[in-house]
Parts: C-alpha cells; sequence; structure tokens
C-alpha cells in the first residue's frame, strides 16, 4: 500500500484531498510528460501551419467553394494544435475564430453568436450547479460513501462509475448534465486515488476517460438517449421507409454499448494506462478507516445539503420530463433553461447556498467550446463536411464489394467521422442522408446501413472538442489530448468491430442486415 | 349553391385539365470574364395542346432570344417583366403529347457589385463579384422539376453560397446549390422537383478569382521559423 511504501512522497491527508473548495478547474497547460510529447508540442506548431497552408493552397476541387477550402483549412490548423498543445487549447481557439474571419470563411456575427449558443449555457449553468453541490459538501458525502462501498479496489472503484453512468443514461438524454452531476465525485474519487491535477496518475485517466466514454457511448442505449439519434430515427423512416421502434433499437443498440464500455473498463487500466499497483488502493494514511471515519464524522445530512438535494432534485426533475413540458406549462423547458431556474434557485439572496464569486466558471472551458463549434459550423456552413463525405464515398467502388465489406466501410467512416465535426445533430444531418442514399444505390435495404450507423452518433469520444462532456473532462487536467484520442480511437475501434461481428451474426439473424457476404444486386 | 358549384368545375377543368405540362427545365448559363452570359434552356413538355403557354424566365433582361428546337410551327417570343421575364411559346395544332423545346438567349452582365448605402461600408473584397438567380413559377401548371447551371467566368470559382432557397427539405439528398465542374469549368447548380404555381427558388452566389495570395504562404513559414527558433528551448536537454 503507498502508506507502507517509504520511497514515495508523503500521501496527503483525506482532509485535504477532500477539501474541494480548493479545487478549482485549472486554465495551465499541462506539463510535457515525456520526451515524446515535448517535441510533439514544439513541431505541433509549425506542423499545423504546413497542413494549413496545404488545404489552403491545393487546387480548388470541383464542388468546393473558397470559403469552404479556407474554413477546412483552418480546421485542420486547429486540429493539429488541439492534439499537439502547443498553445492552450483556448488559445487555439481564439486562433481559429480569428483565422475564420480572416480567411472568409465565416462573418464576424456568425463566430461570435457561438458564444450565445445553448451548449455554451448549459455548459455555464451546469458549472454553478455543479459548485452547489462542492460548496454544500453534498460532493464530498457522495464520493466518500461511494468510495467506501465500491473503493476498496481501483477497478471496482472505475465500475461503480460504469453503472452510475448506465443508470443515469436513460434518465438524462443531456450528456453535459450527466457529466457535470457526476464530476464533482470524480474529481474527489481520483484525488482520493492518488490523481490530482498538478500530478495526475493512470487511475486518473482511466476514471476520467471511462467516465467521457460511457456518457457519449451508453447515450446510443436508447433512441431517447440523445436528440440526434431520434433525428436519425426520423430519417429511416422518411428516407429508408423503416419505422424504428424503442425496442429495436435497444435491442442492437444497449448490447453494442454496454461490451464496449466493459471491454474499456479493462483494456484501460490494463493496456492503455496501467494502473500501479500503489495506485490501486486509495492513496490514504489510515486507509478506508479513515474514509469510514470522515463519512461518519459528517453526521447528518445538513440543511445546505437538503437545499442543494432539493434544487438538484427540481432540476433533474425537468431534465427527465422535458416531452411532458408542452402539457404541463405550454412551452418546453430545455436544458439550459432547466439549469437556469436551477441557478437562479442557488444564487438567490438569503434562500440560495451559493454567491457567485463562489462558482468555479472555467472561461476557458468555454471559450475552448466557443472556438470549437465556431469551426465546426464553419465546416457544415460552408459544405466542406458534407463535400468530404461525398468526396470518401464516391471514391470508394462499394458496388463492387460484398454486403460485408461496404458495412464495414460504412460503419468506419460514420464512426471516426465525429473527429472533424463538433456536432452530433450535424453529424447526423449530413451523414444519414448519404448512407440511406448510398444503401439504395447499392440495391441494400437502408436500414441495413442506417440503424447500426445510427448507432455510432453518439460514440463522440476521441478528441476533448468532439463533446461536451468531453470539454467539461478535459478541464480537470487528468489527461491530454493524446491521451484522449488513444483512448477515444480504441473505443471506437472496439466499437466497429462488434458492430461488424454483430453484422455479420445476430442483426443478421433478426433480419436487419443480409448475408455477410452477399453481393449487391 | 351546389350546381353552381358542379357548372363552375365543369367550366374550369378544360383550362387545367387540357394545359401544356412542363415536365422538366433545365437551363444552363455560361459567363463569361467580361460578366456577359450566353444561355441555353430546354423545356421537357408532356399534355401537349396547341395554343399558347406562358412560362417564367428567371432573368429580367434578355438579348437575342432564338429557339433551337421545337414542334414545326412554334414560335417564340418575349412577354412582359413583371420582376422576372415571361415567355410566350405558341404550339401549332396536330402536335404529339410530347414535345422539346430549346432556346437560347443572351445576358449583358450577369454579375453585380453592389453599391454600399450613404454611410455604409462595402462589404465585398475587390474582385468579388454577386450572382443571383431566382425562379418563381408563375404559371398555372406544376413545373415537375427546374434545374440552373451556372458556369462561372474562365479561371474563377465560388467563394460562397449566400442564399440557397427554398431550404433542402429532411427527404432531400444533398444541398439545394450543388457546386460542381462542368465542362471542365467551375460551376453551381441549383435544382428543385414540383414546383407548384407560386413556389419559387433562388441563390445568391458571390465569385472570385481562383488565384490565391501568396501572403498566408509568407506570413505561415515565417511565424513557424520564428517558433522553431524562440522556443528550441522546449526540446533541448535538460541540464544537470
Amino acid at each position: 500500500m503507498a502508506a507502507t511504501d517509504t520511497t514515495q512522497p508523503k500521501a496527503p491527508s483525506l482532509h485535504e484531498l477532500l477539501d474541494m473548495e480548493k479545487m478549482v478547474l485549472s486554465s495551465k497547460i499541462r506539463e510535457a510528460q515525456s520526451a515524446a510529447e515535448r517535441w510533439m508540442r514544439y513541431l505541433g506548431f509549425p506542423g499545423g501551419i504546413a497542413l494549413f497552408l496545404l488545404v489552403y493552397y491545393l487546387p480548388a476541387g470541383a464542388g468546393l467553394s473558397a470559403s469552404a477550402q479556407a474554413g477546412a483549412a483552418c480546421f485542420a490548423l486547429a486540429l493539429v494544435w488541439w492534439v499537439t498543445e502547443p498553445f492552450p487549447t483556448y488559445v487555439t481557439s481564439l486562433v481559429l475564430m480569428f483565422l475564420l474571419l480572416v480567411t472568409r470563411t465565416s462573418n464576424a456575427k456568425a463566430i461570435m453568436d457561438v458564444l450565445g449558443m445553448e451548449v455554451i449555457w448549459l455548459n455555464l449553468l451546469a458549472f454553478i450547479l455543479s459548485s452547489m453541490l462542492v460548496k454544500t459538501r453534498l460532493a464530498k458525502r457522495m464520493a466518500l460513501w461511494l468510495v467506501l462501498r465500491f473503493g476498496h479496489k481501483a477497478n471496482w472503484a472505475l465500475l461503480a462509475f460504469v453503472i452510475l453512468q448506465l443508470a443515469l443514461a436513460p434518465l438524462i438524454p443531456a450528456t453535459a448534465a450527466r457529466c457535470v452531476m457526476t464530476l464533482p465525485l470524480m474529481i474527489v474519487v481520483a484525488a482520493i486515488y492518488g490523481s490530482t491535477q498538478e500530478a495526475p496518475n493512470n487511475f486518473g485517466k482511466n476514471l476520467m476517460l471511462l467516465n467521457l466514454a460511457c456518457i457519449s457511448v451508453l447515450s446510443s442505449v436508447t433512441m431517447t438517449g440523445s436528440s440526434a439519434n431520434l433525428i436519425a430515427v426520423g430519417l429511416i423512416e422518411n428516407m429508408g421507409g423503416h419505422r424504428v421502434y424503442y425496442m429495436d433499437w435497444m435491442r442492437v443498440g444497449a448490447p453494442i454499448a454496454i461490451v464496449t464500455m466493459l471491454a474499456m473498463w479493462i483494456i484501460g487500466q490494463k493496456l492503455l494506462f496501467r494502473i500501479k499497483p500503489e495506485d490501486q488502493v486509495p492513496h490514504l494514511e489510515g486507509g478506508l478507516d479513515l474514509v469510514r471515519e470522515q463519512y461518519a464524522k459528517m453526521g447528518p445530512f445538513s440543511f445546505a445539503e437538503k437545499k442543494a438535494l432539493a434544487i438538484f432534485g427540481v432540476v433533474l426533475f425537468l431534465w427527465m420530463t422535458d416531452v411532458f413540458h408542452m402539457r404541463w406549462f405550454g412551452v418546453e423547458i430545455s436544458a439550459p433553461f432547466a439549469a437556469l431556474l436551477g441557478a437562479v434557485i442557488v444564487l438567490f439572496p438569503r434562500w440560495g447556498v451559493l454567491q457567485w464569486a463562489e462558482a468555479d466558471i472555467p472561461w476557458h472551458l468555454l471559450i475552448f467550446s466557443a472556438g470549437a463549434y465556431a469551426g465546426g459550423l464553419a465546416l457544415d456552413g460552408t459544405g466542406a463536411a458534407e463535400w468530404g463525405v461525398r468526396m470518401l464515398f464516391g471514391g470508394m467502388n462499394l458496388r463492387a464489394l460484398p454486403f460485408g465489406v461496404a458495412f464495414t466501410v460504412v460503419i468506419a467512416v460514420m464512426m471516426y467521422s465525429h473527429l472533424l465535426t463538433t456536432s452530433k445533430t450535424v453529424r447526423t444531418l449530413i451523414m444519414l442522408p448519404i448512407i440511406i442514399t448510398l444503401a439504395k444505390a447499392l440495391g441494400w435495404d437502408p436500414l441495413a446501413f442506417a440503424l447500426p450507423a445510427a448507432l455510432c452518433i453518439d460514440w463522440v469520444v476521441g478528441l476533448p472538442i468532439s463533446g461536451k462532456p468531453n470539454v467539461i473532462l478535459f478541464s480537470t487536467n487528468q489527461f491530454s489530448v493524446m491521451d484522449n484520442f488513444k483512448y477515444g480511437m480504441v473505443a471506437c475501434t472496439l466499437g466497429v468491430v462488434f458492430l461488424v461481428v454483430s453484422a455479420a451474426t445476430w442483426f443478421h439473424w433478426l433480419g436487419i442486415t443480409p448475408a455477410f457476404w452477399a453481393m449487391p444486386q | 349553391m351546389k350546381i353552381l358549384r358542379i357548372l363552375s368545375c365543369l367550366i374550369l377543368a378544360p383550362l387545367f385539365l387540357g394545359a401544356t405540362e412542363i415536365q422538366s427545365y433545365e437551363l444552363r448559363l455560361a459567363t463569361a470574364p467580361d460578366g456577359s452570359g450566353a444561355a441555353q434552356a430546354t423545356l421537357r413538355l408532356t399534355s401537349c395542346t396547341p395554343g399558347q403557354l406562358k412560362f417564367p424566365l428567371g432573368f429580367i433582361q434578355i438579348q437575342e432570344l432564338h429557339l433551337l428546337e421545337a414542334p414545326q410551327g412554334a414560335r417564340l417570343e418575349t412577354g412582359p417583366t413583371n420582376g422576372q421575364m415571361l415567355l410566350h411559346a405558341y404550339l401549332p395544332e396536330g402536335l404529339a403529347p410530347e414535345a422539346t423545346l430549346r432556346f437560347s438567349f443572351s445576358i449583358p452582365q450577369a454579375f453585380f457589385v453592389p453599391e454600399p448605402g450613404l454611410g455604409e461600408k462595402s462589404n465585398l473584397p475587390e474582385g468579388s463579384r454577386l450572382f443571383r438567380h431566382a425562379f418563381v413559377n408563375t404559371q398555372e401548371g406544376t413545373i415537375g422539376s427546374y434545374r440552373f447551371e451556372l458556369l462561372f467566368p474562365e479561371h474563377t470559382m465560388a467563394q460562397s453560397i449566400r442564399e440557397q432557397l427554398p431550404k433542402a427539405k429532411k427527404s432531400e439528398v444533398g444541398p439545394r446549390v450543388l457546386l460542381t465542374k462542368l465542362d471542365g469549368r467551375q460551376a453551381a447548380v441549383l435544382q428543385l422537383s414540383t414546383l407548384k404555381q407560386g413556389d419559387d427558388t433562388s441563390m445568391l452566389l458571390e465569385v472570385v478569382p481562383e488565384r490565391k495570395t501568396w501572403g498566408w504562404l509568407l506570413v505561415g513559414l515565417a511565424l513557424a521559423a520564428i517558433y522553431l527558433v524562440y522556443f528550441r528551448d522546449l526540446v533541448a536537454p535538460k541540464k544537470a
């Protein structure tokens, strides 16, 4: 155990670890951990510029406008800089926003308006709610309970989070909300296992990245897991002529998502980021007895905790019942507005539990998100994203290939395409119609391609910019962009493999896909 | 009242049932560097009936209208202009039920550069020009499909599509305006199916020279070089 190892630095006390009010989401750039990472940072800057120049000066392709080409060049530069981190990610976002303007990809209003998007508001308000959980010590109580119940060993603590996210996914469609709800728990549990933002370890990486993957991927368990899933269902019905029912989706989506996340639970800690033996148990002098003692010392729920619980309950209730809002209130209270109501109560003088200055709002994160969204919207608005997908599918002669091979190509493109977009909805609207049309053109039932492709919509796990939870979790400084990329790519590749194997077996037995080696008619 | 309705239906029915229908309407405009354009339109007609067929042309001013292909005895004339020009085709007796009408015309200036108003700044850089095409189906019958192809002047390309209407429906695959290459030239294609009376479609494009400034290359290379020199301590071996 770490506590008995004299070569280890002195473990922080439990009191220090749980003093969450002192924890702020850092805006400092992570120190490069290895020589390779230092070289990557050094070469990332000219590398990004080189890629920008290459894409910008390529001969004008048929079907691509000058603004689309410039937008693709800007996004390529930002992507390289976000991954290699020669600058903090939010500085790259600011550079990207400037480049979008001066290359005439977007206009000033379109770029600036991004900061007013629903997703940015949701992030901001969710952080106020998260601060409330910290300030009232509710997060500390939940974290202690979680560690006492499951935290005897690192792997069980990690599995507890998989189960927690699986339970929350069908209840709360907003991934950012799920992330912010569980973020304080993650930070405390990571700290208990010796992973802090100043000195992150592999337990922290596994914890954050497993949660990042679970929050997004487990949204594909049900068709109501995200609004993009419902758009896909609509497209499959309108364009593909197939009605997809709740159970149709769940019986194919749930096993794939759950099995992949369980696989990542093992692969993450055993292969990708091996947890050292000393990090597999809590880093506490006195071990779990101290945790038990601390938990007992907290006593019964305080009034502030009960208030926080009630406020969170109201917000949660509104998040979970959004389908009934029209009937009840005559207006839909969307996720940001539910959080806004919560924030109003939280900040209310005398009755609230928090003052504005006490809320830990990571503005750098919002700027980072804003830049990523501005870039993503520019790729979509200029038609660059759609052009890229068309070129990709058009360049392959899928007609000459058996179903299984064409299926693998389509699923892989759908799965990895999330690296180039920042919105699931936009990606769904671009990809699904193309995939359905492609299936028809090849002579396959559109459902055979479209439903498995729709299951990939929520797998936005490759980069911190790929999804809202990713951005939020990235702010904990527990993992680098490269770590995220590595973990995300393994998860996505596993997803592709499971989907392809499923297409060859039980999807076929369920009548969704034709025989794997069948040739187009 | 019922009898009155039946009577009016009987009187009006031939007007609609007997009208010549436009199955497809294709228009190609090839523009020259000076902004002038040569256009060719092809209308595929079905249920042809003799008489006058009035149909819209998405331009206000045209020159040199020539009929290239039509049933024998058919004539084509320009009609009044109200927002867009109306053409009158006179179809003779003894027509086959299906026919093709093909004609050409020219346009003196296809592009425009908007003049900024008093106290306003121009938002169009030097060398940029705008092209707008709007088409409204003003005739009674439904037009099966409308396709307008714009071939840009040599060595120019679209900077951006500023307007493409109506917004593509979920059931439609592909954008309303598709940028592509036709006859080796950069081109834009506007297409819409099933235009009922009153339906309209339009596009607004910004066209710029293909040639790109070398400024980005110079600035990019300079920044990269400065960074590699001033940040080389990032990879310098650490002193003991």
